[in-house]
């Protein structure tokens, strides 16, 4: 018999649910009776890695061990420099940059294909791994960690569950579980909700955000191509309306259901991932949508940029005004993120979009506490609120999407 | 609470879930669909009703005629056959089966399911030289009509080996979308072999669950065009006579063609052919070839498959707007040559109702755009299918030939003229 490599796709379709499911039975079974076969762990993980990045995609596999060579040499020559008690600047920025360079070429090259930059292949899962190293690099920094155990910092790297998409763990909050079995009700407690949230992506992902991104998206898309080709001009039309909010459900229900499942898988091997979405489109303000949506990242940018930058800001006394601060702050935050979507306009419009957004709304925060007296707060006014921020959001998913660029300019 | 009863409680329900799933996928279901339902799934052109099985079979056996196509099909104009057969109160309505990609080796695998509706019945079908090219059948368009259940009836359905099934299971292998146990009995197939017990048991249980599938879901896209064919019927005249019908026609083309020299629907010219296609289009066409091609054979599946039935079958081969070849610069001769060997292999083989429309390309109206059959062309079509449908049906007999699988006849140069001499013998039985 021959033997047909495969490519499995994360929580791509059934049967990867099928393989997952057997690979974690040893570790269910061992974790409810108090003990982690670390050692399986490990071999599971490399398999389902492997599978990712075999048959045609090994190119990707090698430039991903590459990779980890390159992050781990930085991450212990800087742990080790902080460790002789010194602690400079410009060590820790080069370090920081250092380990973003790999991404950033990726990044450059994705959006120039014909840049050709040798060397430099993108592979599933780099930005992932990347906010990972960063987050650690900093914390060494600041001291918060003092110590790196190699096995632990690959498995946290590596963590299949996660890997492919997030959400982004935190090290302290890893290592801390990734040792140890969890207390037998505690572990019956995850279970229970391993698999609800494991059903609930089964329903976001394959059913609802098949709905919208595989049965209607594909047909509003092209009724929005030939009614705007009619129109003319903006080439609007209420179709595009119709994508932007169909858009904007499949991203939800698809990467959220993604999510569930990474949390989902990870419960079962009793490692508490985070959440990375809390009901988004109930927020009634652009603040409180990014604590609530792809929550993980937001969290990683703010604590990794906007909160370092602010710092940096403060002592530095580049500003007199703290609210010009925070507005920079904002700007420099969602340019980023713009950024690291990819180096296409309608990512860093979208980037824009939002430092924008979050701007005016907090003028709009400040003029409501200056005039609490004269403005309402009621029922209605939180269900307005809801309204206009869920609409926001959406137009800047219908940025984000890209079909603006498909519809004025043929390109996506 | 203990944990064992918490734990039931998580995994119970989820285990009921699997056990009810696997029983309802393999339980026999019967399921019948509406009047409405069916008309709609036979002018919805769906890949779903196209993969399917059970809608097909029901309306092949309450008056309904297959009209194997591809994209022409879906220009439906006034004079589209579903329209008049809808105005006319024919005994018959036609179901429409393919669209744009949907190749010989498509519609083989498609026609799987309905063997036994099929048989001593009739069919349309309208054969496009543009499916004669080197390499047949796309894969990606193949990917969206191959249908896994037609794939395992194709498999369980051959009871002993031949030059033919050998033949269908090479070219399924030579298609991507072939996966998993269908692949691995196609490559028993292929090879000359049985297939074996444990993938026979594997197939069956396959079959059932996807026909399952079937019954559940085949209604569940439908594309509702009744609307569209009610509106489109009104313009016909009460009382049918061609000269009525190409009055219509006329003045529907003329009215949907008055944005370009080519006679090119409007809406189709605007769309697909900006200035920059246009510019790129001209000339593009002067290599083509649909005289060697390995569609032949495919082709030669279909013809099998009809031979098995007994299935009488009116082929119609249409013609190529000639404006819009000239200006792409297609060869008509090569066409011709294309048209002539195919009407060779179908009169060679017995296949003796073939309406061709392939000089017609000039006519005015005849095409609604570059490549598919239009308002004129329809009521030609329609006058060859009026006639085939009133004729009394009998079983009728072919005379199918290996050669025509063979390398030597996908390649070989036809020569206008020589449908005629037909070197195989063959006798047409009990007409």
């Amino acid at each position: 018999m021959n033997f047909n490599f495969i490519n499995l796709q994360p929580y791509g379709n059934p049967h990867y649910f099928i393989y997952l499911m057997i690979g974690l039975i040893p570790i269910i079974l061992g974790l409810y009776y108090g003990r982690r076969f670390k050692i399986y762990e490990c071999i599971f993980s490399v398999v389902f890695l492997f599978l990712i990045f075999d048959a045609d995609k090994w190119q990707q596999g090698v430039s991903l061990i590459i990779y980890l060579l390159i992050e781990l040499v930085i991450t212990y020559c800087y742990l080790y420099y902080r460790k002789k008690g010194k602690n400079k600047t410009w060590a820790f920025y080069l370090a920081v940059f250092l380990s973003i360079v790999p991404l950033i070429m990726v990044k450059v090259q994705t959006a120039f294909p014909k840049a050709k930059i040798p060397g430099v292949l993108a592979f599933l899962g780099i930005s992932y791994i990347t906010f990972k190293t960063v987050q650690v690099i900093m914390e060494i920094r600041d001291g918060a960690i003092k110590e790196v155990n190699l096995g632990t910092y690959l498995r946290f790297l590596l963590f299949f569950p996660t890997f492919s998409s997030g959400p982004i763990d935190r090290y302290r909050r890893f290592a801390k579980e990734c040792d140890v079995a969890p207390k037998r009700d505690q572990y019956v407690n995850d279970l229970g909700l391993a698999t609800r949230y494991l059903f609930q992506g089964f329903l976001y992902k394959f059913v609802l955000g098949w709905f919208f991104g595989t049965y209607w998206l594909p047909r509003i898309s092209r009724m929005a191509l030939i009614a705007g080709t009619a129109n003319g001009g903006l080439k609007l039309s209420w179709w595009l309306l119709a994508y932007m909010y169909c858009y904007s459900m499949y991203l939800f229900f698809d990467f959220a259901g993604y999510s569930l499942f990474a949390v989902s898988i990870s419960y079962f091997m009793g490692i508490h991932t985070p959440m990375n979405f809390n009901k988004p489109f109930l927020s009634q303000n652009i603040k409180e949508f990014w604590n609530r949506w792809h929550m993980t990242l937001s969290f990683w940018f703010r604590d990794y940029i906007y909160m370092r930058f602010t710092f940096f800001a403060m002592k530095k006394k580049l500003f007199k005004n703290p609210v010009r601060l925070s507005q920079v702050a904002y700007l420099l935050l969602f340019l980023v993120m713009g950024f690291w979507h990819g180096l296409t306009w309608y990512y860093i419009v979208y980037g824009l979009f939002h430092a924008i957004a979050i701007i005016i709304n907090d003028y709009w925060i400040r003029y409501k506490k200056k005039h609490k007296d004269k403005l309402p707060s009621n029922k209605f006014t939180k269900c307005l609120s809801i309204f206009v921020t869920f609409n926001v959001v959406c137009f800047s998913f219908l940025i984000f999407s890209g079909f603006l660029s498909q519809l004025w300019f043929g390109w996506m | 609470m203990s944990n064992k009863r918490r734990l039931w409680q998580i995994f119970g329900p989820v285990l009921c879930a699997f056990i009810l799933l696997l029983v309802i996928f393999l339980l026999p279901w019967e399921r019948t669909f509406s009047r409405d339902s069916i008309y709609q799934a036979a002018n919805s052109q769906t890949t779903t009703v196209f993969k399917g099985s059970l809608m097909k079979q029901d309306a092949f056996e309450n008056g309904y005629v297959p009209f194997y196509g591809s994209s022409e099909l879906s220009r439906l104009d006034s004079l589209h056959p579903s329209v008049i057969a809808q105005k006319y109160q024919r005994n018959y309505r036609p179901f429409l089966l393919g669209g744009p990609g949907s190749q010989s080796l498509a519609q083989f695998l498609g026609m799987q399911g309905t063997a036994d509706e099929l048989k001593d019945k009739k069919a349309v079908v309208i054969i496009s030289p543009q499916w004669f090219t080197k390499m047949g059948q796309d894969p990606d368009a193949f990917a969206l009509y191959y249908s896994p259940l037609q794939a395992c009836n194709f498999l369980l359905g051959i009871k002993k080996d031949s030059v033919s099934s050998r033949y269908a299971a090479k070219r399924f292998l030579a298609m991507p979308e072939v996966k998993g146990t269908v692949k691995r009995g196609m490559k028993r197939i292929a090879a000359g072999e049985e297939l074996t017990d444990a993938q026979r048991f594997i197939l069956e249980n396959q079959r059932r669950m996807l026909n399952n599938e079937d019954k559940f879901f085949s209604t569940f896209q439908l594309r509702d065009r009744i609307k569209k064919i009610n509106t489109r019927a009104k313009l016909l005249p009460d009382t049918y006579s061609v000269k009525g019908l190409n009055e219509v026609a006329e003045q529907e083309a003329a009215k949907n063609t008055n944005s370009n020299s080519f006679g090119i629907n409007n809406r189709f010219f605007k769309t697909r052919l900006n200035k920059r296609n246009l510019m790129k289009l001209k000339d593009s066409q002067r290599d083509f070839d649909y005289t060697k091609s390995v569609e032949y054979s495919d082709f030669e599946l279909m013809l099998q498959q009809f031979a098995k039935q007994h299935t009488n079958v009116l082929f119609i081969i249409p013609p190529i707007n000639q404006k819009w070849s000239e200006y792409t610069g297609l060869s008509e001769e090569m066409y011709q040559k294309s048209v002539s060997k195919i009407k060779y292999q179908l009169a060679s083989q017995g296949f003796n109702n073939v309406e061709d429309l392939s000089r017609h390309g000039g006519e005015k109206y005849f095409m609604e755009d570059t490549i598919h059959l239009g308002w004129r062309g329809w009521v030609a079509v329609d006058q060859a299918v009026k006639p085939f449908m009133q004729r009394p049906n009998g079983r009728y007999n072919y005379n199918i030939h290996d050669y025509f699988y063979t390398k030597k006849w996908q390649k070989e140069p036809h020569k206008i003229g020589s449908t005629d001499k037909s070197p195989v013998n063959y006798s047409l039985k009990g007409k």
